[in-house]
């Protein structure tokens, strides 16, 4: 029976942290596919979905061979790593110190530079690529958060619910609309799943190490809140410093 | 060639790119288990240790990317 306490947060981290890199590969293929059609677009999303299948199929059952300690103490370690990136990230562009992600300029940005080339006999082949290299770079991620998050008994299903399901909205939202998300508040996601990741890479590295956390699983919900608070803390820290900046004016 | 380059611009931007971030919890991880094994650190404190200093970590890694920002700005 798995644990509401643990497949609530998994499911919500995994979806959460999928939708934002689902995001920014959608961008990249409505951008392939609105200047050189369809076509690039859909057997560079194809070749990359089956070398993120090959991957898994390779690399998941040697997850199992791994001792559970050892295990969650590699998981841990990358959630922190993944999480604490993220959320520093996410801090800077709430604080002010780093612009704010923008998919519409994404979209922009490789529509152009797909048109600087749509003259050339390699064109097609060059917007190929460029939606494969997308789903590529933002697939092994959400592979990666997906294993990660749910590396425990029982908890792989709901981890890999919450990544299926933000596929499934955000490319039924952006087969619906057309063109780049650019409402999602990517930026409030980052910091919410920078917060989970950070929260589950503590816990799950004190469960490697043997040395677990007063009230169970309940505990991931307060190392996560303890994150947020720190992060917006820390994001209001960074607006009172940049403003207090004369050079930053 | 391109799938080899993709991933290995993947990896980088996931493990290398904030190298501070991934040493500092590698770091502290590692750290966190010698103070166990040689019972330098109570097993009842060390989950606290943990948190305290990750977010430490954080912390830190938010200030120096901040000053790098500024430093960047003022040229």
């Amino acid at each position: 029976m798995v644990n509401l306490a643990a497949a609530a947060p998994i499911v919500t981290a995994s979806f959460l942290a999928s939708a934002v890199e689902v995001v920014e590969a959608f961008t990249i293929v409505l951008a392939v596919s609105v200047v050189s059609g369809v076509r690039p677009a859909t057997l560079g999303t194809a070749a990359a979905l089956a070398v993120l299948a090959l991957a898994v199929a390779i690399f998941g059952p040697l997850i199992a061979a791994i001792p559970v300690h050892g295990l969650q103490i590699v998981v841990g370690v990358l959630l922190l790593v993944f999480g604490l990136g993220w959320l520093r990230k996410a801090v800077l562009r709430a604080g002010g110190a780093l612009p704010l992600h923008d998919e519409t300029t994404a979209f922009a940005e490789e529509s152009a530079a797909l048109a600087a080339t749509a003259s050339r006999k390699a064109a097609e082949w060059i917007a190929g690529m460029a939606a494969f290299k997308a789903v590529l770079l933002e697939g092994t991620e959400v592979v990666f958060i997906v294993l990660a998050v749910g590396a425990r008994p029982g908890l792989l299903l709901p981890s890999a619910i919450g990544a299926a399901a933000a596929c499934a909205l955000v490319l039924a939202v952006g087969m619906a609309l057309r063109r780049p998300l650019a409402r999602i508040p990517e930026n409030s996601l980052k910091f919410a799943v920078g917060a989970l990741l950070s929260g589950f890479g503590v816990f799950w590295c004190a469960e490697g190490l043997g040395v677990p956390f007063p009230l169970g699983d309940w505990a991931i919900l307060a190392l996560v809140a303890v994150f947020l608070l720190y992060g917006m803390g820390m994001a209001a820290f960074v607006r009172y410093v940049l403003a207090r900046t004369p050079a930053w004016r | 060639m391109a799938v080899i380059t993709a991933l290995g611009a993947t990896l980088w931007k996931m493990f290398a790119a904030d190298l501070f971030l991934t040493l500092g919890a590698l770091a502290t991880v590692a750290g966190l288990g010698l103070l166990l094994h040689f019972a330098i650190l109570p097993a009842r404190q060390a989950p606290f240790v943990l948190a305290a200093v990750i977010l430490g970590v954080l912390v830190t890694a938010i200030n120096l990317a901040m000053v790098k920002e500024i430093r960047k700005r003022i040229g």
